[in-house]
Formats: C-alpha cells, sequence, structure tokens
C-alpha cells in the first residue's frame, strides 16, 4: 500500500530483493563464445572497413552473436556459420549505415591509424613516398563501388567466392568479375 | 564458370582467369590447362604478379587497423557471455519450472552481471587505472531499480487528472541536477551515463512523482527487459486506467513492485512482445540455409 510522504507524494515503501544464484553456462553459450573468440576480429575488421565506427562495429559483433545464439537454439541450419555470420554482420551493418543517415567513411579510420604508426624501418624520405601511396592506393579502393569493396573485404577475411556470393547475395560470377575488376585498378597505385 | 582461351598457345589469360587460378576458384582441369599457359608465357605470368603484388598492398591496408580491437576483447567477451546468460531465461522450447518469483529473481542476476559487465566494458579500453593496474569499482546496476533507493513515489492525483489531455501532453523532463543526483546514488559516477535514462519507476502519466525516491537510471541495453519494453507497460496500464479497466492505485502499485512481473500480467506473456524489444531486430536473415 502506499504511505503519505510529503508535499502531497505518496512514496511505496522499500523492498528486500533476494540474493542472485549462480548459473552455469550452458554448452549452447559455450560454443557461441567459441565462435565469437574466433570470429570477432574478423567482423571487427570487415564491418569497419564497410563505414562503422568502432564503437558501433562491435555492438554490431555483439547483435550478430546474440542472434547466432537464437539461431542455434532454435535448431537451424549449422550449415556454413561462418558465411552465416558474415552475413548477418553485413545485414545489420548496413541498417546501422542507414540509421546514423550519413555515407560510409571507408577505411578512414584505417588511414588514421596507418598515418599515425608510420614504418620505423623508413627514412622519412621513404616514409613520405609510403605514405602517399597509401593515400592513392585508399583513394582507388573507395572509388570502387561498395559492392566490389565488399567483395575484396570479405575474400580478404578468408571467404570462398561462393560464400561471399551467398553474404552479399550477389551470383558466382559477379563475385569473380568484381575481384577481377578491384584489383585491376588497384594495380594501378604505381601507375602501371 | 566459363574458362576460355586455353587451347591456342597465343591467347593470354584473362583478368578474371588469373584471379580464379590465383584463389583457387577453379575446377581441376582448368587450373591445370592455366597453369600449363603460366608456364611459357611470360606476359600472363608478370600481370599474375602484378595482381598478387595489388593483393598484398590490400591486405596490408586493409589489416592496418586490427590491433586496435585487441585490448578490449576480453571485455567483449565477458560482455556477450553476460548477454548470453540473461537470454538462457528465454529458450523457445522450455517450461518453466520456477515460480513466478524464483524466475524474477534469475532475470536480476542475469541482468546485474550484464550491467556490471557492460560498465566493465565501457571502462576496459580507455580508463588508465585499469591498464594501469589500479583497482577500480565495477558498478552494478539491474534493469528493476533498487527498492531501497527507488521505491516508487506519486503525486495525489485521480483517474481524471491522469488522463486529462493537458497532462498527457505535458514535457516530464528531469533536471540535469537531478539525473547527476540519481546517478550518484546509484553509484553511476564513473560510466558513460548516456548507457542509461533516468526514468520515473511510475510514469507520470500515472502520476509518478519528479521525486528521487520516483527516479532510477534505466539501462538501454538489457537484451530483454530494456527501457523500450517498459514504455510499452506504461502506455499499455495508461489506457487502461483511462478505459476504467484498472484503477489508478492498482496501476502505480503493480508497476512500482515490479514492472517486469506488470508488464506479464498486463500484457499476458512471460517474455516481451517482440515489438517492445530491440530482440526484434535480430532475427537472421540467412533464410538460404
Amino acid at each position: 500500500m502506499p504511505i503519505l510522504a510529503s508535499d502531497r507524494i505518496l512514496a511505496f515503501p522499500a523492498r528486500s530483493v533476494a540474493a542472485a544464484p549462480s548459473l552455469a553456462p550452458s554448452p549452447l553459450e559455450d560454443e557461441v563464445v567459441k565462435f565469437f573468440d574466433q570470429c570477432r576480429a574478423p567482423l571487427l575488421r570487415y564491418t569497419c572497413a564497410i563505414g562503422l565506427s568502432a564503437q558501433d562495429a562491435e555492438e554490431i559483433v555483439q547483435e550478430v552473436f546474440i542472434a547466432l545464439f537464437r539461431h542455434l537454439q532454435l535448431d537451424r541450419s549449422r550449415s556454413n556459420l561462418h558465411a552465416w555470420i558474415f552475413r548477418v554482420a553485413h545485414n545489420l551493418a548496413l541498417k546501422q549505415l542507414q540509421s546514423n543517415r550519413r555515407l560510409p567513411e571507408t577505411l578512414d579510420s584505417y588511414a588514421d591509424l596507418v598515418n599515425s604508426h608510420p614504418d620505423g624501418r623508413l627514412n622519412p624520405e621513404e616514409r613520405i613516398a609510403s605514405g602517399q601511396r597509401q593515400q592513392r592506393l585508399r583513394a582507388i579502393l573507395q572509388a570502387l563501388p561498395k559492392q566490389d569493396q565488399c567483395c575484396l573485404y570479405l575474400r580478404a577475411e578468408g571467404l570462398r567466392y561462393r560464400e561471399i556470393s551467398r553474404v552479399l547475395g550477389i551470383s558466382l560470377g559477379a563475385v569473380s568479375n568484381s575481384i577481377a575488376r578491384s584489383l585491376m585498378r588497384l594495380k594501378t597505385v604505381d601507375g602501371v | 564458370m566459363e574458362f576460355n582461351g586455353m587451347w591456342k598457345r597465343d591467347a593470354h589469360l584473362t583478368d578474371e582467369e588469373l584471379v580464379l587460378l590465383s584463389d583457387s576458384e577453379m575446377s581441376h582441369s582448368q587450373a591445370g590447362k592455366a597453369r600449363a599457359h603460366l608456364a611459357v608465357c611470360w606476359t600472363c605470368r608478370t600481370r599474375m604478379a602484378e595482381m598478387d603484388g595489388a593483393i598484398a598492398d590490400f591486405v596490408r591496408l586493409y589489416h592496418a587497423g586490427s590491433e586496435r580491437n585487441s585490448n578490449s576483447a576480453a571485455g567483449a567477451r565477458a560482455l556477450l557471455k553476460a548477454r548470453l546468460a540473461e537470454l538462457r531465461e528465454f529458450s523457445p522450447q522450455r517450461i518453466w519450472p520456477f515460480s513466478q518469483k524464483a524466475m524474477v529473481t534469475r532475470y536480476v542476476a542475469a541482468s546485474v552481471c550484464a550491467i556490471a559487465v557492460l560498465a566493465a566494458f565501457a571502462l576496459w579500453p580507455s580508463n588508465p587505472a585499469l591498464t594501469s593496474g589500479r583497482q577500480t569499482a565495477v558498478v552494478a546496476l539491474p534493469v528493476v531499480p533498487d527498492p531501497n533507493l527507488t521505491p516508487g513515489a506519486a503525486r495525489t492525483m485521480n483517474r481524471s487528472d491522469v488522463c486529462a489531455a493537458s497532462h498527457v501532453d505535458s514535457a516530464h523532463e528531469i533536471p540535469g541536477s537531478v539525473q547527476r543526483k540519481v546517478f550518484a546514488e546509484y553509484g553511476l559516477g564513473k560510466v558513460r551515463t548516456t548507457d542509461y535514462e533516468v526514468d520515473y519507476l511510475i510514469t507520470p502519466e500515472l502520476g509518478g512523482a519528479a521525486d528521487i525516491r520516483n527516479l532510477w537510471p534505466e539501462p538501454h541495453s538489457s537484451v530483454i527487459w530494456n527501457s523500450y519494453v517498459k514504455d510499452a507497460l506504461e502506455d499499455r496500464l495508461h489506457h487502461l486506467v483511462c478505459d476504467g479497466a484498472v484503477d489508478l492505485p492498482t496501476a502505480q502499485r503493480d508497476i512500482a513492485t515490479d514492472w517486469i512481473a506488470a508488464y506479464k500480467k498486463y500484457f499476458h506473456t512471460d517474455t516481451p512482445v517482440s515489438a517492445h524489444s530491440k530482440l526484434a531486430g535480430y532475427e537472421a536473415p540467412f533464410s538460404g540455409d
């Protein structure tokens, strides 16, 4: 029952709460955490590369593994979970980018990091040249269509062409064509 | 996949064929023919080497930022484990052997764990006190308020007062000074306050008072019983009160005593309706499997 406090405010009486029990993780939780250990870094790299901030990427990765837990909890297919995880991450990242209402800043955060960690083996002139080359490379990369960029990132994470085609929802031929086209563009970084 | 140009001695490999060969995406027989061509064709070998150089350049650029994430891996892992523990209670096949009180206790346990880890995770990568080995207290917050700090408080109002349009439309912004006091009371001096919303336990739409006994820092991040779910309950109770289906003191008491139990009672469900919870966005889009 409410009790009268002061200034016409009714304050409810304080209550006690039972002590919290300790709970052991289930085998399914352990399995998901194991996947997390294996895939967190690649997923962070991928989602940052397609334009998420580090903080958003970390949150998306958490959501991916919550989704994986639910997927497995419902006894859904375990066929190629590696590609499944990337596909969920890709879709959630695109949603997040849309909700952020801004264009992806592809590899910009990486650019800052690369520039802040110059190769110590190079002399000052070589560092400048190396930095300029990285800038050109990045410019070429950013000029690629987004789908081509995604193909490259996913390939860099070790996905096979068939897996990439499923993650992005495009044909196998489109994947190989995209990767070939992108590499030929990147090859021109030295003016070749 | 099409693989043309292998039959004539002078026909070079296309760019796509070079990529397919490099990535071991060709069939065995096609790859054999391509390698045979490469063995005798300096032009294609040079093009292949240039392509490998482009791959190496790209991979170096792509991996350049990966080291920055390594410091927070342990915190992220612990956060995931806590969130999974919270989800454990919502196995779709599970028949509940527990009383409602025991279930609520378990929600509280899992949520306390989740929020504690979240607070630790928020501090982990950037807090120099942690990296230098100094002890820093980890703040634990439940998805339900501390009943000693926030028992609930309501203004003396009747049904017609709370259902008046002017009352419903009025803003209920909590002054910054009061919010800081609430955070301090809950020991939240060192966590990101943007992760929480200082919320009324009894919503002003039900006569809840702007009194510190009725305010608590509600976490946004809880997977199941989060602020969005509580908002849905508040709307529901307001409608029920204004429709005359529930009297105002009952609504106030129920939400103040245990808002999760109240949600279950008024929505007739043990889990949040998907439209109310952040879980609604988790459906996996990989239907091909």
